[in-house]
């Protein structure tokens, strides 16, 4: 009875670590004059009053979902991949150039070609990381983080010249975008708003990521180099190849992103200059959410669509009660703290249950404890 | 372009670098012992900000940059007690605090958008900045300019010349060497952090009270400078005086791009803008490349003589990080 108790405790725990952040959130709230249940109502309903709040959480949750489901792949491989930004603006602008190149086909046939050309850029852009850290050792946080500002400067380029959208570059204001995209290869509208296929399309690859991760021998493999390199080497299994994979895939993910977010939402490339300008930060905010759903696909949906809820509700509750939408995103990282710690709280509370084991458990079950002793000695 | 507006360029260069020398001599002693502080990018960003607003309205240049000390100080502080205290991954609380730290300076920041404030003069120091080409060059600088030759200075003598420095390289790399010989790790861990969280946040009032002065939230262009930070701690091999070099190297290749720019009209502007990302990536590549098993294998190939030579070359270049980086200390 007490350990069900426990174990149910355990799977609750990111719940009550959102709530114990949102309760630190109100304290500051509280502090900025503000009226916390007003405030946490204006969000609420931003993110889910309405049909059209709904899918617009939705539509912001599919990068950070797409995102997420790629650094699952990285991460569990014990390699850091912060650079979902660079990775999602290559898939898009090539996704953008078979969209604009290829007019004269089928729309089904450009749209699946823009989404393979979307993760073939962003394995690209992942996967030069991987190879560096692989073969050459270059610290994969670092480079990513380079390679983010080389995508930037590479789209600014793009949009301003070669890409630019020829209506613009007549005028003398020179918008730096792309022309846009024909209707017919436009993602479909799955409900009279904005919620694209996009979305769909991202669950079900987070099923097969899932099966990806769990069910072949290549997710095992990743798995176990990230787990011990040492042990895979010894294994048999060729470290640096799957490390270069991880990455690989990890960027594709993110590129994908760029590119449903080009044919979903956008139906052009538009750029302020900056990364975020056009990703919205989904490349940094698809790692809170998958660290957050403990670099699980399946739960990385969830809270994809969590933090897609924080983001569109921040902007009601700064119009509504006039909060400073940048409290939404230390909001978020109090989340993120919040739940990694329990994460070590649990674990450390097994540590402890098994320690306690002996008396308290019948003989019958496999001692745990004495296992490891024995597998020590 | 004549001696004059040459010797002009360079000091401004040793200027550019001084903030880069503050938040990379900073994280080499975070990292020395152990603790990477990767929340750099947004400590700058939200340095930067607090010190020129704090220097705005006390109207007092030196109160900016204790406010900017405090608040790197204090974000250390957060990395240190989530990775110290709460053993979570560094990677993720600094990496959450890079971000978190990057909003609230763009956020807190609108009200002193574009206004102009305080900012740092040149202060010559008189005898020295009559000699003939070094004094140009070194001793007409700003204020912060001399501090980071000083910090650069005392950071090497104190990591390789002192009894603490020593220990301090032993937390580092054997945490259970250093415990037995008497040390507190976990303690020395949270000081050093913090010390170098505090100099991390002397990088941003240096740019917004001097070499940038002002704040311009988004557009400041200061966002990705700790990044680049980063990489040039590791670049430095965790030597002070190596990272300083390559603090130097890096503003140099960025005056560059900018004298350069008017010359090569064909090349877009972009190209200068992003060059110095793929140059750190090289060089980053030049410095890991003696680590790797398959360049043993392939020297172990080589004739004698070319051997000894290529062998010499990548242990110039090579850098090893502090074999305890980024793992938390348990005393059993």
């Amino acid at each position: 009875m007490r350990q069900r108790f426990e174990t149910l405790i355990d799977a609750l725990l990111p719940v009550i670590a959102t709530l114990a952040a949102l309760a630190v959130g109100a304290l500051m709230l509280l502090a900025l004059k503000v009226n916390p249940i007003e405030a946490y109502a204006a969000l609420w309903d931003g993110a889910f009053g309405s049909t059209n709040a709904l899918a617009e959480t939705l539509v912001k949750a599919t990068p950070l979902l797409l995102v997420a489901l790629g650094i699952c792949i990285s991460f569990r491989g014990d390699v850091i991949n912060i650079g979902g930004e660079g990775q999602m603006i290559i898939g898009a602008v090539l996704a953008t150039w078979v969209g604009l190149t290829f007019t004269g086909l089928p729309g089904w046939l450009v749209i699946t070609l823009a989404m393979v050309a979307g993760f073939t850029g962003g394995a690209v852009w992942g996967g030069v990381p991987g190879v560096l850290k692989a073969y050459f050792n270059v610290n994969e946080i670092l480079s990513t983080v380079m390679m983010n500002a080389i995508a930037v400067q590479l789209m600014n380029f793009l949009l301003r010249g070669p890409m630019i959208d020829p209506s613009q570059a007549q005028l003398a204001s020179k918008i730096p975008q792309t022309a846009r995209l024909e209707d017919a290869f436009h993602l479909a509208r799955l409900a009279p708003t904005r919620l694209h296929l996009g979305a769909l399309i991202a669950v079900i690859l987070a099923i097969l990521v899932y099966i990806l991760l769990w069910r072949t021998t290549l997710g095992f493999r990743i798995r176990a180099v990230g787990q011990s390199p040492f042990a895979s080497r010894y294994a048999g299994i060729k470290v640096p190849r799957y490390m270069v994979l991880a990455l690989l895939l990890s960027g594709a993910f993110a590129g994908l992103a760029g590119a449903v977010q080009v044919y979903g939402v956008n139906y052009r490339m538009i750029t302020d200059g900056s990364a975020s300008g056009f990703t919205g930060s989904a490349g940094f905010n698809g790692i809170v959410a998958a660290l957050f759903g403990q670099l699980h696909p399946l739960w990385s949906i969830p809270a994809s669509i969590l933090f897609g809820a924080l983001l569109v509700g921040a902007n009601s509750m700064q119009r509504m009660v006039q909060v400073p939408s940048a409290l939404i995103t230390v909001l978020n990282g109090l989340v993120v703290v919040f739940v990694v710690s329990s994460e070590i709280w649990r674990r450390r509370r097994q540590r402890r249950r098994m320690a306690a084991a002996p008396e308290a458990e019948s003989p019958s079950k496999p001692d745990q404890a004495q296992v490891r002793k024995e597998a020590k000695s | 372009m004549n001696q004059e507006t040459l010797l002009v360029g360079l000091a401004g260069v040793l200027a550019a670098a001084a903030p880069i020398i503050f938040a990379v001599v900073g994280e080499t002693l975070s990292e020395r012992a152990g603790v990477i502080n990767l929340s750099m990018n947004g400590t700058i960003l939200l340095t930067a900000m607090s010190g020129f607003a704090v220097a705005y309205t006390t109207d007092s240049i030196f109160l900016g940059f204790l406010a900017g000390m405090l608040i790197g100080a204090l974000v250390a502080l957060v990395v240190a007690f989530a990775s110290i205290t709460l053993k979570q991954s560094q990677v993720a609380i600094g990496f959450v605090l890079a971000l978190t730290c990057r909003d609230l300076a763009y956020f807190l920041g609108n009200p002193f958008m574009g206004v102009s404030g305080p900012r740092l003069q040149a202060m010559p120091i008189s005898g020295l900045n009559d000699i003939p080409v070094l004094g140009p060059l070194f001793f007409r600088q700003e204020m912060s300019t001399y501090i980071s030759y000083l910090a650069i200075f005392l950071a090497w003598l104190w990591i390789y010349r002192t009894r603490p420095g020593l220990m301090l390289q032993g937390i580092g790399e054997k945490p259970a060497a250093a415990y037995i010989r008497g040390a507190n790790v976990n303690l020395m861990r949270y000081v050093y952090t913090v010390i170098g969280g505090a100099l991390i946040g002397l990088a941003g009032p240096t740019y917004s009270l001097g070499v940038r002065a002002g704040w311009m939230g988004t557009i400041s262009g200061l966002d990705g400078i700790g990044w680049i930070a980063l990489s040039i701690t590791i670049f430095g091999g965790w030597n002070p005086a190596r990272a300083a070099f390559g603090a130097y190297l890096f503003a140099f290749l960025q005056w560059l791009g900018l004298v350069l720019q008017p010359v090569l009209t064909q090349v877009p502007s972009q190209v200068l803008q992003v060059a110095p990302f793929p140059l750190m990536i090289l060089t980053l590549l030049l410095v890991n490349i003696g680590n790797t098993e398959w360049v043993d294998r392939t020297l172990a190939a080589m004739p004698e003589s070319a051997r000894k030579f290529t062998a010499k070359v990548l242990r110039a270049m090579r850098a090893s990080p502090p074999a305890a980086l980024g793992v938390p200390f348990e005393r059993d």
